[in-house]
């Protein structure tokens, strides 16, 4: 509507009275009608400044298929009156909500990504296909990549715009392998997960490598290659200490030699010495079908720990061992 | 309420014959024997519940059900047997080893019962090193309470048993051989400074001689985790006392080992009273550690859980019988549910409440 769309300025003049009253009775969202001192004196019209009224927010006008990078192009704060989603944040008062996204400090707070939706980052896919080489067709599993570069270097770079281009976070290189595809045997294997401690996860057997120590990245990227010749000569090497390797260092249980197996031993000879069987040999004890069944469960109650599967074959094994039914 | 099935097995002289069918049923306990065979090891709530209703009502389960089995089948020339009965809190493990001491009272077996084994390594008054090895720690408060409470639950094997060795207590006293084992629990009880000494030699005698067949030895040890955990005493200089430097945990452990024949061991682990340990611990290594498994290895561990709905059932029967349960809607199908809900079917949750009810 013309009436609506005036800009304020034109109100000033006396002619636009007529066009006042207009605008007050076509859009109901009028500036509050300025009480008649205005009239008084002309000085005071312009002393005052004129205040446009709020728009509606942005939100209003959006449509459900509108082409959201387009709002949000680049990371920029967030907007309540650009974004139409009703979210709250807040720690609510007693019997309340969280307080509405208008005037929220929090959500303005915090880091968002709503300029990375899966559309924008699908153009932004688009944009650098141009300067990107095509994928070596030979490649295509997961297997043969591992199988023919078992090592992962990742690095990151980082553009910001500043004074200067360099970035102290670019330095750092993650070196990433599996264990797997090392030649290592039993003794290397555990050698080696013992001397990198926390760098080795068992679940997935990667061995990760993480150095920020020089200030290059090239250099790092020798750091880290070279602790991993390091790593992987030393744990093939044999010390003379190792020998004196305790129960309290093993990671896994081992059946010979243990207490559990003395145990069993005694009470299996007692058995048979209760039996009147004198002449009994420890091997031939130690071989039978029950005992192997007992060994089996006793190493998978230490190893895998307690749980009701394990419990109840270790509790057969027992008894088929001690002959109680 | 009409109940059509009892839940109350009125077994008298049965009482030794309970098989499946029984299975969820509350047999009655006479008060006499409640004196003789727990004159101090009740769980406090159970013993409440004695006091309230004048009768001892166990329930028939199957982890109790299935040790008797194995009792019955025992083979008593083969080492002793260690049955571990594990379970979560408040499933009925204190109850379940009481259920079994009873069995085993009625066949006539010799009860060396720990009500608490948690008891032995916190909060003692006295300490005092002692007499028989330097490097060990007497507790002769506990071992003198110990003593009264073996005299009580084993009054009539005190004259047959006769000690094999002569010990000498100080200058003045000593038990000769041949003499009844009660003398040495009298001395005991009178020189408290020679408890824990007397404990000692009543489990070395039993131990030995149970393997001559004269008797059969039931060790029944209610949170046995508490040996081969930690303990909260400390010696004058503060340092902490390992359990093994007490002399009535050394001597619970030898006790405990199945180097001996002509009996059973029963052992219950508990999370209730133990030290150290997270509240959510419950599986046998995790309470037991790796000292204590290697102890006890290899025994047969029986998991004590929640009531099956059979036993729930039963359970609430017995409450309404002995109109326990006050409020109007305990009796209906709701309200069953509802208090199925709130304690999952977990014998303790339940007791405490339907004391509120």
């Amino acid at each position: 509507m013309a009436a609506a769309t005036l800009p304020a300025w034109l109100a000033l003049q006396p002619a636009a009275r007529t066009l006042r009253a207009f605008c007050t009775a076509v859009s109901p969202a009028t500036r509050s009608a300025i009480p008649s001192p205005r009239t008084a004196g002309r000085t005071s019209r312009y002393e005052r400044p004129l205040r446009r009224k709020a728009l509606p927010p942005r939100t209003e006008k959006m449509t459900v298929d509108l082409d959201w990078p387009s709002v949000y192009p680049v990371a920029a704060p967030f907007k309540p009156s650009a974004v139409p989603l009703p979210v709250r944040m807040g720690y609510p008062v007693k019997r309340g909500v969280p307080m509405a996204k208008e005037g929220n400090l929090e959500l303005l707070k915090i880091p968002n990504f709503l300029h990375l939706t899966p559309v924008a980052i699908k153009k932004h896919c688009e944009a650098l296909k141009d300067f990107c080489t095509e994928w070596p067709a030979a490649l295509d599993s997961d297997e043969k990549c591992e199988k023919h570069f078992p090592i992962e270097i990742d690095t990151a770079d980082y553009v910001s715009a500043g004074p200067s281009i360099r970035n102290p976070k670019a330095r750092v290189v993650t070196l990433r392998v599996k264990l797997s595809s090392l030649n290592l045997d039993d003794h290397a294997k555990k050698k080696l997960i013992k001397l990198v401690g926390e760098r080795y996860c068992k679940t997935t057997d990667v061995l990760t490598i993480r150095t920020d120590r020089c200030p290059l990245k090239r250099q790092n990227y020798d750091y880290a290659i070279y602790l991993l010749t390091v790593l992987y000569h030393e744990s093939w090497k044999t010390e003379e200490w190792e020998k004196e390797k305790t129960e309290a260092d093993m990671e896994e249980y081992i059946w010979k030699n243990s207490p559990s197996e003395k145990n069993i031993l005694e009470t299996l000879l007692q058995i048979e010495a209760a039996e009147k069987n004198l002449e009994v040999n420890k091997e031939e004890l130690l071989g039978t079908k029950e005992v192997e069944d007992y060994k089996k469960c006793v190493v998978s109650l230490k190893n895998e720990g307690d749980n009701e599967e394990t419990l109840s074959q270790y509790k057969e094994s027992v008894k088929k061992l001690l002959q109680l039914m | 309420a009409m109940l059509t099935r009892t839940s109350r097995l009125v077994s008298g002289a049965r009482r030794a014959r309970h098989g499946e069918q029984h299975e969820g049923l509350h047999y009655n306990i006479p008060l006499q024997d409640m004196r003789t065979l727990f004159p101090h090891s009740l769980p406090p709530r159970f013993s409440m519940q004695v006091k309230t209703f004048s009768e001892a009502c166990l329930m028939v389960r199957k982890p109790a059900l299935e040790l008797l089995h194995y009792l019955k089948n025992t083979n008593f020339a083969h080492p002793a047997v260690r049955y571990v009965l594990y379970g979560e809190k408040g499933t009925g493990k204190t109850l379940s080893l009481c259920h079994v001491i009873h069995f085993c009272a009625k066949q006539d077996w010799l009860i060396l019962h720990v009500p608490d084994a948690h008891l032995w390594v916190k909060s003692c008054r006295s300490l005092l090193p002692s007499t028989y090895n330097k490097q060990r720690l007497d507790q002769p408060a506990e071992a003198s309470i110990w003593l009264k409470n073996f005299k009580t639950t084993n009054e009539r094997f005190l004259s047959q048993i006769k000690v094999q060795e002569k010990y000498v207590w100080n200058k003045r006293e000593s038990t000769e051989k041949g003499s009844p084992l009660g003398e040495v629990v009298e001395q005991g009880i009178m020189r408290v400074k020679n408890a824990t000494d007397a404990v000692g030699v009543v489990l070395r005698e039993l131990k030995g001689q149970s393997s001559l067949g004269g008797f059969r030895l039931l060790v029944a040890v209610d949170g046995v985790n508490a040996l081969w955990g930690k303990t909260t005493l400390k010696r004058e200089d503060k340092s902490l006392v390992a359990p093994e430097e007490l002399a009535l945990v050394h001597n619970l452990r030898k006790m405990v080992k199945n180097d001996w024949h002509g009996g059973t061991i029963v052992l219950t682990l508990s999370q209730t009273g133990s030290l150290f340990k997270p509240r959510k611990a419950y599986l046998p290594q995790e309470l037991l550690g790796k000292e204590g498994f290697d102890a006890l290895d290899p025994f047969i561990p029986i998991l004590v859980s929640n009531y099956s709905p059979k036993e729930f059932e039963s359970c609430i029967q017995y409450y309404l019988e002995n109109s326990w349960l006050q409020h109007e809607k305990a009796h209906t199908e709701e309200g069953k549910k509802e208090l199925l809900f709130l304690s999952n079917a977990n014998p303790g949750q339940l007791e405490r409440l339907c004391a509120h009810l």
